[in-house]
């Protein structure tokens, strides 16, 4: 068993948690991540574009009056997200480098911008697209602005640039040195899309849209939930490790749920944007621990299980559970490890099949992932009181799974505690 | 004396910073703790810190913590898993002194 656990844990799970270290996966992760605060105060103005009251109540009336001006603030963050997300994957790349970030951020969005053709309105003048700019266009962005800040740094370590001399201040010979990358990165941009014509978000939503339907499947969801509590069996941080590779994924439901709500439509595209897996299965924290919080508050009958219980409750609430990881452990305890794998998958399977016969909406606003899970799945849903029942169901099952497991470590610790005592 | 504890977002370590302060202070010793995320350690390194200590959890990013923390001249370790718990105080603080007295 031991020498097992030993082989997983050196041969697969550190490597793939190595591999999520990656320079490239972790500057998409990282320019990913600093676009959250944008699409969280964005999705917001849904909700109250379309609030969750009544239709005949004055305030549900004046909302669907003004519901394009209330949305504009959603369209110019949530809405075009691949535009910030370019910024933070070009600066995040460059500065992994060692090369000027700012610059990196610049030629990322320049690649980015220079993939839409704009379109000459009367009246309006120069238009483009926006909807390149939104979570359709975020493979597109992870691509361009990884070639353009790669082209930017190569110039920069081989010495093709343009050296002024040093009496010229710094931030002068900054913009010179960026001159000849910049060059070669929207000539060749230039060239793919005015030159060839060709439109790479067509392109490339092609050939991802296999991804994109697996990831949205079943199948799709039980992956990174298995995945997760695998790498936190061995006590690895499962969501910053799987998250890197799947949050970009996860943005574009979620931003593609967000589109279809904001332009009226009935029905919403995705099922598994990240908030499905947020408050439906990682109820207090990676693993559903909620409910062995639960459980050990309810039949603990040790000393250090009740005094743990104590301890971990509060940061539980909350979806902090490293208290209840590390403190347990469930790390490497195999009485712990079974419900901590299987009772994530049952959930995300009671979520996905209620979210996808339509007996709960499917998510489609961020809201932080600190907030207890009723009111999480509430807000996700933009008012779905039905999301806040298959909490509460998902929490119950997580309670009864988890109860004999813990009932078997507490008997055991419990006879351990008389022991010493004796 | 000034401690910097990093974690995936600096929200669990935050929950153990009380742990490790309690636990200096049964020893009559001051600390100042803040807790991190992974991705603030660049910014935050060169504040004058004593000592950084990495949580179990993202220990597969302790190289490159630990290399920018020796870059600034901080010594950098790993939190054990049994001391990252709000009743793990004595293994934390245990840990907490093997590294500023290296």
């Amino acid at each position: 068993m031991s020498k097992f656990v030993q082989f997983l844990e050196e041969k697969v799970s550190n490597p793939m948690a190595r591999f999520a270290e990656q320079r490239h996966l972790l500057a998409i992760r990282d320019g990913v991540v600093s676009s959250l605060p944008f699409i969280i105060v964005g999705s917001f103005f849904l909700i109250i574009a379309f609030p969750p009251f009544p239709e005949d109540w004055a305030i549900s009336q004046w909302a669907a009056a003004h519901a394009a001006e209330i949305l504009i603030p959603y369209r110019m963050t949530m809405f075009i997200m691949s535009l910030y997300v370019a910024f933070g994957i070009g600066y995040n790349l460059a500065n992994s480098y060692k090369v000027d970030p700012l610059s990196g951020g610049q030629i990322a969005v320049a690649a980015l911008l220079l993939t839409i053709t704009p379109s000459v309105v009367e009246e309006l003048g120069f238009v483009m697209p926006m909807q390149y700019l939104g979570g359709q266009g975020l493979f597109v962005t992870i691509i361009v602005s990884i070639i353009s800040v790669e082209i930017f740094r190569i110039c920069k370590q081989k010495n093709i640039t343009i050296k002024l001399p040093p009496q010229v201040p710094a931030s002068v010979g900054r913009s010179f040195e960026a001159l000849i990358p910049v060059a070669i990165v929207i000539l060749l941009m230039t060239l793919i899309t005015v030159v060839l014509n060709i439109n790479l978000h067509e392109l490339v939503t092609k050939m991802t849209a296999p991804l994109v339907t697996a990831g949205d499947s079943l199948f799709g969801v039980l992956v990174p939930v298995f995945l997760i509590t695998f790498f936190w069996s061995f006590g690895i941080h499962g969501v910053s490790v799987v998250g890197s590779v799947a949050r970009p994924l996860w943005e574009m439901y979620l931003t593609a749920n967000a589109e279809a709500v904001a332009s009226g439509a009935e029905t919403l595209p995705h099922v598994a944007p990240e908030p499905l897996y947020q408050w439906f299965i990682w109820i207090g924290g990676s693993g559903t621990t909620i409910g062995l919080v639960i459980a050990m508050l309810i039949f603990a009958r040790s000393k250090s299980m009740k005094n743990l219980s104590k301890a971990v409750v509060v940061p539980g609430i909350f979806n902090i559970n490293e208290p209840v990881i590390f403190g347990l452990p469930i790390v490497l305890n195999p009485i712990f490890i079974i419900p901590f794998v299987i009772t994530p998958l049952v959930l995300a399977t009671i979520a996905y099949t209620a979210t996808s016969i339509g007996l709960v909406t499917p998510t489609y606003i961020k809201a932080p992932w600190t907030l207890p899970a009723p009111i999480g799945a509430y807000l996700a849903t933009g008012g779905d009181w039905r999301a806040v029942v298959l909490v509460i169901v998902n929490v119950i099952i997580s309670t009864l799974i988890y109860t004999p497991f813990f009932r078997i470590y507490d008997k055991k610790m419990l006879a351990l505690e008389q022991q010493e005592e004796e | 004396m000034k401690v910097l504890f990093v974690c995936s977002g600096g929200m669990s370590s935050a929950i153990v910073v009380d742990t490790l302060k309690k636990e200096a202070q049964k020893h009559g010793l001051d600390l100042e703790v803040k807790a991190i995320g992974s991705s603030e350690v660049e910014l935050e390194i060169g504040g004058g810190w004593d000592c950084c200590m990495v949580a179990p959890q993202i220990r597969h990013r302790f190289d490159q913590i630990k290399k920018q923390a020796d870059e600034a001249g901080v010594p950098c370790g790993q939190i054990p898993p049994q001391a990252y718990s709000p009743l793990g105080g004595k293994a934390l603080y245990k840990a907490f002194t093997e590294l500023v007295n290296k």
